[in-house]
Order: structure tokens, then sequence, then C-alpha cells
């Protein structure tokens, strides 16, 4: 259809104008929309008939370094407040989970889900010989390899090995986003980008699809596959979304209207909103991938972290609402990450440097709920000045894999930790 | 990820040459392969390449007066020939809380100016460097003028030397504020700069300890931003208005654009070790001195200008060759750039098109090849940038954006397919189409991709029916996402 499309494609489309005013019926008519939704549904469900279970998974990523300390904080430790002279306010305001340890109190939403059983908080999260290098220890949580060895994402590589991603684009879509996380980084997985959805269309004529794609096909060169393939993948994504978002209203109250004072890219609460929109119409999806950047709080962390976890807080609520009034909240599980900690001491600017170990937060109906890890220990900070890991980032990796999609970890990853039973059982 | 050698070979054997309906739209003799056929042995077809990579796109009098030069005179033009400086900004040097500079404004000046320079190569290093030397308009703040002076600075040092270069970058004050070095005094050295300098701007990652990075923030640490006198009165204002009364001691304004050094919040203390030098005190200066001495500045700045310029995966062979003499010409970067154009690799068949455009390199060479006046595109560009990945003065992280495949996925691609088709929605068809000196859908293809088209392009182009619909299809095409 899409190859003999070229020549079918007639003079009057074509005609002077015609690709942005003025759809001709005749163009509607030989629309590619209606048709590669089936087909892909019929491919998708044969070859993904191995994969059963209807489990979503969603990485959030806090990207700069997420403060474990401003998050998680200790309650009633002196140590903190002589660490923390300005910054260590946050204890008094914190929401108490245990006689020790409080939420951040921009995380009210999330205390809620925790006092309801639903969230669990992995302490102590890191992995040997940290770097405090963004981009290195991003690139060794994309990879799920300290050792800098591996080149693809760990979720690339599960969305190819286990999934039909060629015959059903959206298997593992990254959400706000307008390249392909690093996670995801795996050529042999077709990976849907949708920065917007309200965007993600194709402007002017029903025509200018068609010549598009066409043009778009048999590119030669070293991109040629890669533009080929994301031509595919935005038209048949775009006619996905088209099914779906008829289908789709909000349950629930994704505001985004807070206004940030310092960050990029914060679309989060619309990101969750096209995350619950895809799972809930049945698009197949099952890895989602989404980022809240501007941790990195070198200077005046106070307002800032605090108003990032607000913003965090207020999508994941809604975004539980939503799923839960759909029916579809046992299925879906959220998953936090950070390339980093920071430092427990505070600097001079009121903000705090790259660290190491931070938590991880497990959030959703599948979740056995509570405290797991490792507790930071400010009476055990190293000579330079970090706290010292407990538990390996790929435990929580690997029991996401097992656990909750039910995919082979070890088809992923070259060494196995524990799993950290965070999961209800079944 | 990507195999950076096409089958040129294979492609050759593929090659067809195709005569083409649709009137003149394209030229007989146009080749149309599996791989792209590099036409770059022919003077025209080289010329064209070289100036897309350096200059976004060349005009058509560009590209004539080139090629009377020829090739090794015009990267002598293109290297020598000082940076001309954009018209001022209006209002941004007295940016204020009152009047702050704006984003938008300050995206439309840069964009006409890549346009309108009559040095492109100094606005494309320009750009490099913007990408290189980051920078966050939200985190430098609008209320300064000083986003708009590293603008110029960069500008200034794009083809200078990087001793100089790095000095400047370490104290501007957008930089200053951008990595917290404004903040950092001598008894609580803040790390951010001092780790992303030696990290992202020259040595690279894994080349210096965490002890480097403590130790160089006490170097460094002890410069703040410049005041002009309308920052003066703010600053007035702001005491006044938390304390109810004017400040003990009024500042002065300042009358420099560059950071001021106070001894007073300097590092004084112990001496201590930096990148295997001794140090006793501060020393900003010093602490560059020994970053620049490391070995693995110059290869580490080779491979990413190479990434730009002339392949996604610079082989060690050519990054050894060329930035050896670079740093033996104690970094100047004229060297390091008439280098990189002049050699073999930058003109070799297997690079062909194996750069992927920047947003905003795509954005400037489409207003370049659509020749539409400056006015009345810039602006549509200034807002084009974010939502195609890639807004001026607005990195998305400290490490700046990305290069080359990571620029297409299906969002990308749809935007940019978007934005090309709306432009043209949205712009007034007469413009498109005067008569006279404009040029014609051969010239475009002839100038812009080097008569080299794939099959899919060359049919649609055959059925469409007018110029408007193959320039569109033109700037649409994946052959021009590519340089």
């Amino acid at each position: 259809m899409r190859m003999e499309g070229i020549n079918r494609l007639s003079r009057r489309e074509f005609s002077r104008r015609g690709l942005l005013f003025g759809v001709g019926e005749q163009a509607a008519a030989s629309g590619y929309a209606a048709v590669p939704d089936v087909l892909a549904r019929a491919v998708h469900a044969q070859r993904s008939a191995g994969v059963t279970n209807d489990k979503v998974i969603v990485m959030v990523q806090l990207a700069g370094g997420n403060d474990g300390l401003g998050t998680v904080i200790p309650l009633g430790d002196a140590r903190f407040r002589d660490l923390r002279p300005s910054l260590g306010a946050v204890a008094a305001k914190a929401l108490p989970l245990t006689k020790e340890w409080g939420l951040n109190e921009n995380l009210a939403g999330i205390k809620k889900l925790y006092d309801a059983g639903k969230v669990a908080v992995v302490q102590g999260i890191g992995y040997p010989e940290p770097s405090f290098s963004h981009f290195d220890s991003i690139r060794v949580w994309e990879t799920g390899d300290p050792t800098r060895r591996e080149l693809d994402g760990w979720l690339g590589k599960v969305v190819a090995k286990n999934y039909d991603s060629a015959g059903h684009p959206l298997v593992g879509t990254a959400c706000g986003n307008d390249s392909i996380p690093g996670m995801f980084r795996d050529l042999d997985a077709q990976i849907t980008v949708i920065d917007d959805k309200e965007t993600f269309k194709f402007q002017g004529t029903a025509a200018v699809e068609d010549v598009m794609g066409a043009l778009y096909t048999r590119t030669p060169g070293i991109y040629g596959a890669l533009f080929d393939t994301s031509m595919r993948s935005a038209r048949d994504t775009l006619a996905q979304l088209r099914t779906s978002n008829a289908k789709y209203v909000p349950k629930a109250n994704y505001s985004d209207s807070e206004r940030l004072v310092f960050s990029s890219k914060n679309k989060l609460a619309a990101a969750f909103s096209l995350a619950a929109q895809l799972i809930v119409t049945g698009t197949g999806v099952k890895v989602l991938h989404m980022t809240l950047g501007g941790f990195d709080t070198h200077f005046t962390q106070a307002n800032r972290q605090d108003l990032l976890l607000g913003y965090l807080d207020k999508a994941v609520a809604a975004f539980h609402q939503d799923l839960a009034a759909y029916g579809m909240s046992d299925r879906v599980l959220v998953a936090t990450w950070s390339e980093f900690g920071r430092r427990p001491r505070e600097n001079a600017s009121a903000g705090t440097d790259h660290g190491t170990a931070s938590p991880v937060f497990l959030i959703g109906d599948p979740v056995k709920g509570g405290l797991y890890g490792e507790a930071p220990n400010l009476g055990r900070i190293g000579t330079d000045g970090n706290l010292s890991y407990g538990v390996d980032f790929r435990s929580v990796y690997q029991t996401i894999l097992d656990d909750h999609l039910k995919v082979p970890s070890r088809e992923v990853f070259s060494t196995t930790f524990d799993r950290i039973p965070f999961l209800k059982a079944g | 990820m990507l195999s950076s050698a096409g089958a040129t070979a294979a492609g050759l054997a593929a090659a067809r040459i195709l005569t083409l309906r649709g009137g003149d739209a394209v030229p007989q003799g146009t080749v149309t392969t599996q791989d792209w056929v590099a036409p770059l042995d022919r003077p025209e077809a080289r010329m064209g390449h070289l100036l897309r990579r350096t200059t976004f796109a060349p005009t058509g009098a560009q590209l004539e007066s080139a090629l009377r030069d020829g090739y090794a005179r015009t990267v002598d033009q293109l290297i020598e020939t000082p940076a001309a400086e954009p018209p001022p900004l209006a209002g941004a040097d007295q940016a204020s809380n009152a009047a702050p500079l704006r984003l938008n404004d300050m995206r439309v000046w840069w964009l006409s100016w890549m346009l309108d320079s009559p040095t492109p190569f100094a606005e494309r290093m320009t750009l490099f460097w913007h990408g290189h030397f980051t920078s966050d308009y939200r985190k430098v703040g609008m209320q300064f003028p000083y986003l708009y002076w590293q603008n110029l600075t960069w500008r200034r040092q794009s083809l200078g030397n990087l001793h100089d270069f790095l000095m400047q970058v370490t104290i501007d004050p957008a930089m200053l504020r951008y990595l917290d070095l404004h903040q950092s005094t001598g008894r609580a050295p803040n790390e951010n700069y001092s780790r992303e300098v030696m990290e992202l701007f020259t040595m690279g990652a894994g080349t210096f300890t965490e002890n480097d990075v403590r130790n160089g923030a006490k170097a460094f640490a002890g410069w703040r931003e410049p005041l002009t006198p309308q920052l003066v009165q703010d600053r007035i204002d702001s005491v006044m208005r938390t304390s109810g009364r004017p400040p003990a001691q009024k500042p002065l304004p300042d009358t420099g654009k560059v950071g001021i050094f106070e001894r007073t919040r300097a590092f004084v203390g112990p001496a201590y070790s930096f990148l295997g030098g001794d140090f006793k005190l501060w020393d900003t200066r010093g602490a560059i001195d020994q970053i620049l001495a490391n070995d693995n500045v110059a290869p580490h700045l080779t491979k990413k200008v190479l990434r730009e310029f002339v392949t996604p995966d610079p082989p060690d062979d050519l990054v050894k060759r060329i930035a050896e003499p670079f740093r033996k010409s104690r970094y100047d970067v004229k060297t390091l750039m008439r280098d990189v154009l002049n050699s073999p690799e930058f003109s070799a068949p297997q690079y062909y098109r194996s750069l992927v455009r920047s947003p905003i390199e795509f954005l400037v060479a489409f207003a370049r090849a659509m020749e539409i006046p400056t006015a009345t595109l810039a602006p549509r560009l200034a807002v084009a940038g974010t939502p195609l990945g890639m807004g001026l003065f607005d990195m998305p992280e400290v490490g700046g954006w990305p290069t080359n495949g990571a620029w297409i996925s299906s969002a990308s691609v749809l935007q940019r397919v978007n934005f090309v088709v709306q432009t043209f929605a949205t712009i007034n068809p007469a413009t498109l189409q005067q008569p006279g000196p404009r040029s014609t859908v051969r010239d475009f293809i002839a100038r812009h991709l080097e008569n080299t088209l794939s099959p899919s392009t060359t049919e649609i182009l055959n059925a469409a029916n007018d110029d408007l619909t193959r320039r569109m299809i033109l700037a649409a095409s994946p052959e021009f996402q590519l340089k």
C-alpha cells in the first residue's frame, strides 16, 4: 500500500497548495490510517503470543541527580542538622513514614499511596565505584552495566528480546521526549517517541501523510533505515493514536499549571496522561519512559527540589487515580531512577554536590508497600564525604523484569542480584 | 551504532541514471541509488559539501564566488576572515529586573545574523561553541545582559586560541551563574564548574580524580558577576525591599563585561595538588594552564569537532592526526579547523551525507534554500527550534545537544516535515514565487543536494506538478536533513 502509493497519488492531490489545504475525498479514501492499525494488532497478537500478561512498567527519570536525603528525610537525627544547616529545615516539615524517616512535604500524594500500601521505597541504591559524572552515571543506569562495556539500553533489550515492536510500535514508548532515551537504545527495538500528542500529527491535508510516507521509503545511506523506520513508526503511531484519542477521557486532573522556577523540559503531567491513555485504550504498550529534569541542585536547592518533587507527586497521584478509575491500576508499576544522589553535607551555595546512594520509589497496585534496602547511615560517611550504597540498582531492574513483566532478566543482565520483595505475590 | 562507511562500491554498481518527467524539475543526469553515490569528485559538489557543513548552506552567489576561488582559497577565507559582529540587540546591554532580555528577541537576533552575516562560518562556529560551553537562560536569568554578552564573546573567540577562550569562558558572567562559580568561595568552593570544565569542556570523563574536582574548585573560587548601573540599582532596590533601608555601602558599577575577582572571597589555605600540579592559593589562570597541559584535551575537542564536521564515528588515527598539530599550535582553533576542512576525510566519499543537520542547521539551511527574506522568516525560525528539540540559549543539559543519529526519531521526523509544510502554508506564496533572480528548483537540487536524490524523492518530484510543491518536498526530504 505504502509503496504503490507513490504512483497512485493523484495529480489533484498534488495540485498547487493541494497538500496544504482542501482534502479531496480521494485522499481520505486512500488514507493509510485504518489498515495498519488492524494489521499491526494481528501481527502483534501472533508474535507476542508467548507474552500473555498485561503488565506495564513506567520508568521516571529524575535527571540531574536527585538528593535522596531531601526526598526521604531522616527525622530527629541531629547529624542531619549538622550536615545541612540550611537545607535541614525540610526535616521539620516532612511527612513521617516511620519514626526515623519521612517524605518531603511536597510528596503528599505519594504519601497517601504509601499509607495505602502502594509505595515501596528502596533506600541506599547505588553501584560499585560510583561515577560522579552525570553522563557517565546516566549511561551506567541506562545500560545496567557499571563496567561500561554495554552499549544498548536495558529496556531496549527487553523490548527487542520479548516483544514484537516492529509490528506494534507503541510497545516501548517515550512520552514527553523528543529523542529516544538511552534506556531504550537498541537497534533491534522499534521505539516510539511522542513529545506531545497534540502536535503528534501531520500538518496539512491527508495527502501530506501519504506523500511524506512515500518520501521516506528506501532511503539510501547510513541513516536510511533509521529515517524510514522513524517515518513508518510515526505513521503507525498516529494511526493508533487516532483510535486511542477517541476512546480516552482522563479521569483525573493532570495539572501542569505549576510554574517551575528552574528546570527544562517539565511536561511530566502531560506525559503521564499520555501514558495512561496508551495503557487504558489497549495499544499494547509495555514499557514507558519519561523524564523530569532539573535535579542538579548545586545551588539553592531548597525551592527547586521541593518544586520538582511536587510536580512529580501531582503527576503520579493523578496517574494512579486515572488508572484506578479505569480499573487498570493493578497492571501498572511506576519506578523512579536518578543517576546519583547528592552529598550529605550541603555546600556554601545552600545546594549539594554530586553524591552516591539514593532511594528509588516503586509505586502502584502491584507493590507491597514499605521501606526496603539499606537506610543511609549519617554516622558512616566515607572519607570522600559520601554515603556508601547498600543495594545494587540492578536488583531493582531484575525484580521488575522477573516478577512484574515476567520476562527473563538473565537475557538482559550477565550478573544476577538478589531480588527485592517489593511486589505482591502473583 | 551506525556504520559510517557506506557501501559506496555497491552503490555505484547499482547506480541508475533516471530520465525524469515533470518538466525540468530534476536535471538529467541526477543519480539515484541504494547508497548515496558521493558526487564529491565534481568541484561544484565538493564546494557545496564544504559550504553546507561550514556555513549551514550557501546562497547562489556564495557558491559561485567560492567556485571561482577554488577549494583551498575558500577554506582560507572561511578561516581567516574575522567574525563580523552582529548589529547590537536594542536594550540588551541595559537588561535589568524591569527590562529583562527577551528570549524570543535573542533568538530572532541570532538567527537573523546566521542568515545575513558576511561571515557565516563564524556563526556556525559560534553555534558549535554554544553547544559546547553551554548555558541555559533559566538558570543564568534574563534580568542581566550576561547571556547576550556571552553570545558576543563566544563569537569573538570562535576561531581564537583555547588558552584565552577558556579563561574567558571561566569568568564569563553567564557561565559564572550557570555553573555556580559566582557563589563559590575559598571557604566553601562549589565543585560544579571544576568538574564540568574538565569532563565536558576539555579533558573528557574518566581523566581526572574526585580530588582534582575538589581542588580545582579551590583554584576557581572568588569570582562574582560584574554590575552595570542598572544592576547596581536592582541590588539597592532588593536590599531596600528586604531590610527597609539602603545598603550600608553602596555598590559601584563595574566597567568590564567579565567576572570580577575578589581576593577576600578566594581560597587561602593549605597547599593542594590539582592534576598533578602544586598550588598554594587561588589560581584560576594556573588551573586553566594545568588543564590545558593535559594530554586528553586535544583529542577530546578534536573528536567533538570531527563528529559535527566530518563523521559520526571518527577513527582514532584521524583524531590523532588532527589533534597533534592542534595541541602543538597551543590550541589554535584556526589550525584545528583548517586541518579538518583540508583533510582527505572531509571530502571522502564514505563520509558524504554521513552527518545529520541539527535542528538549527536545518532551519537556517531551509531559510537559505527557500530564499525567503530574513525579516519574514527569522521570527518563524525562532519559535521552531524548541519543538524540533533545539532551543537556542536553552540547553537540555550541561552536556549540550545530541548529534547526528540522535536527531532522527519518529517525533523529530514528523516535526521537521510539519515545519516545512506549515511554513509553506503560512508564507505568502507570492514571496516564494517572485520572478526575477529567484533560483529554480533545478538550482536548488544542484546547489543544496549536489544533484543526488533517492529514487523515492525523484519519483515524488516527478509526480508533483508545480515548483512550490517541489520545493516543499525537497526541504522535507531525508536528503535535506543530512550534511
